[in-house]
């Protein structure tokens, strides 16, 4: 679908569907919880049907601590799409969760200078409303 | 080793004109590049009995347009308009990499379905901004990245060459020699998009920023055109107009993406490994062996990793390379010789495997790497559906 391009144009919103339900439900509670496998307790992000590791599908939401690293970022000079040209430069952030190597999710680094930005700095997940029961999990430096 | 090393052979290339929004259709592209390719073989479109691509629309977040004649050419409808319906056995339609194709015509021409197999890429370059991200909701994968504003290609490439960078210590500066060199190759080359756009290094330095470290010069140039291969029989190929280049060996990789992001410099380079490694194997052949290279360049970061993953410089030592001059014409290992698709246009690969050809079999003109006789071609970023080949000159 094609909107309308005005002023008012908001960020694409996460639809949650039945695999990933779970993950939204927990952000919108304040809580990062990602998709783990009860059989050899991956982690696995996206969610995803079978496990990434066993392929069992016996799999769940539980939460993690929200530390990570920083594996990478760009800052956004152009904008993707209508809803962000008022927020340039925008930081995308690649990181790695601490709860296991490579287990990485993008977001946006928040209340950070992008100058002081270094691999590996360790940041802590925080949550942005985007509508009214839409939160986004972001990332910024331990305090 | 590939029992069918060096039995099946490039006999021609064509090109359309490479331009952008011109007032001719893909479809008429797509037919004068197919007629280029056969007239190059010095064949007709009444030998003509395969036909290969991968008919579809590279576009992230807006409207994917299909229309055929328009935005693809497949197939089926490149047949009607050839009038080769009746003659034709066997058509492929990847939904990877078009250079799958040319996987598939080989096995054709091995298995002796087909005799000369047309393998191209029609591109067309749609209205309005490209990668916009239009929808208001983000469904499927999608709602992982592009709330975030992660749903352009540039971006995905910026993270790999930021960790690149932060882990080597490099910055663009050590970049600027190299793409610069590359559009001094774009203008050797008569078929190139911007070959009458000589650039300096500082032109680099001082270019728009898409998503930093990434500039609109470290992307390519989106064009309206089609580059086609004519495939066939070595021995064919050796009774027809132009030398043959002869396919010594490829490789398909499966290597999968990262799941919570689109690629990470480590998955990039453990594919272009894995790539490198069933390259060499299926063709006997080593990086020692190869003396022109065409490196995939949809982003210029990849034309380094590529280096490295294909075992040609350590780990980190690509940039380095590339900053000495070491892959400009003259250089130890002359890189994207026709501009690749920064320079050229974006044909998703097909002129990276062109230029090989066009070198080892001694018709690069200008541009010509002298004594040229093994080209390698890697085609995407090193994960699943990226493609290498090597074409050697006939002995």
């Amino acid at each position: 679908m094609v909107e309308e391009l005005d002023a008012e144009a908001l960020r694409p919103i996460p639809y949650p569907d039945e695999l990933t339900q779970g993950f939204w439900d927990g952000v919108r509670a304040h809580r990062l919880c990602i998709q783990r496998c009860a059989k050899c307790r991956h982690w696995n992000h996206v969610p995803t049907i079978t496990c990434y590791a066993c392929a069992s599908e016996d799999l769940a939401f539980e939460p993690v601590s929200g530390k990570a690293t920083v594996h990478s970022w760009t800052a956004l000079i152009d904008s993707p799409g209508p809803g962000f040209r008022n927020m340039l430069p925008l930081i995308v952030g690649i990181v790695e969760l601490v709860e296991q190597p490579r287990l990485f999710l993008t977001t946006n680094l928040v209340n950070v200078d992008p100058e002081r930005l270094k691999l590996g700095m360790p940041v802590e997940v925080t949550y942005e409303q985007l509508t009214e029961d839409c939160f986004l999990p972001q990332f910024q430096p331990v305090a | 080793m590939w029992e069918f090393r060096d039995k099946v052979s490039v006999a021609g290339v064509g090109y359309s004109k490479l331009s952008r929004r011109p007032a001719e259709s893909l479809a008429s592209l797509t037919r004068d590049a197919v007629d280029a390719a056969l007239a190059d073989a010095g064949l007709t479109r009444a030998d003509l009995d395969g036909i290969a691509t991968s008919p579809s629309m590279p576009r992230y977040g807006g409207l994917r347009g299909a229309t055929e004649g328009v935005d693809v050419v497949t197939p089926w409808h490149l047949s009607e308009m050839l009038h080769v319906t009746e003659q034709i056995n066997w058509t492929g339609s990847t939904n990877g990499m078009v250079t799958q194709s040319l996987i598939e015509g080989a096995m054709a021409i091995a298995a002796g379905v087909c005799k000369n197999v047309i393998v191209y890429r029609a591109l067309h370059v749609p209205e309005g901004r490209y990668i916009n991200f239009e929808g208001r909701y983000a469904v499927g994968t999608d709602q992982f990245v592009a709330p975030f504003g992660f749903s352009m290609p540039p971006a995905w490439a910026a993270v790999i060459m930021r960790r690149y960078f932060e882990l080597y210590g490099y910055t663009r500066a050590d970049f600027a020699r190299f793409i610069a060199d590359n559009r001094a190759n774009t203008c050797l080359n008569p078929n190139g998009y911007w070959r009458e756009k000589p650039m300096v290094r500082e032109d680099y330095l001082n270019a728009r920023m898409i998503a930093d470290p990434m500039s609109i010069l470290d992307c390519d140039i989106p064009v309206d055109g089609a580059c086609a291969l004519l495939l066939t029989s070595t021995e064919r190929a050796r009774d027809l107009r132009q030398p043959p280049a002869l396919l010594s060996g490829f490789a398909a990789s499966t290597f999968p993406h990262p799941t919570g992001t689109i690629m990470t410099l480590e998955d990039l380079w453990e594919g272009c490994e894995q790539t490198a490694r069933r390259l060499w194997e299926s063709s006997g052949l080593g990086p020692q062996d190869i003396d022109n290279a065409h490196l995939y360049d949809g982003f210029s970061i990849f034309v380094p990793i590529w280096l490295e993953g294909l075992g040609i410089l350590p780990r980190g030592e690509g940039m380095a390379f590339l900053r000495d001059g070491h892959g400009a014409l003259g250089g130890k290992l002359p890189i994207n010789t026709g501009g690749g698709a920064l320079g050229e246009g974006r044909l998703h690969g097909m002129s990276h495997m062109a230029e090989a050809v066009l070198q080892v079999t001694g018709r690069a003109g200008a541009r010509q790497v002298p004594g040229a006789k093994r080209g390698v071609a890697t085609i995407s970023n090193g994960l699943v559906k990226a493609t290498a080949f090597i074409f050697s000159g006939d002995s």
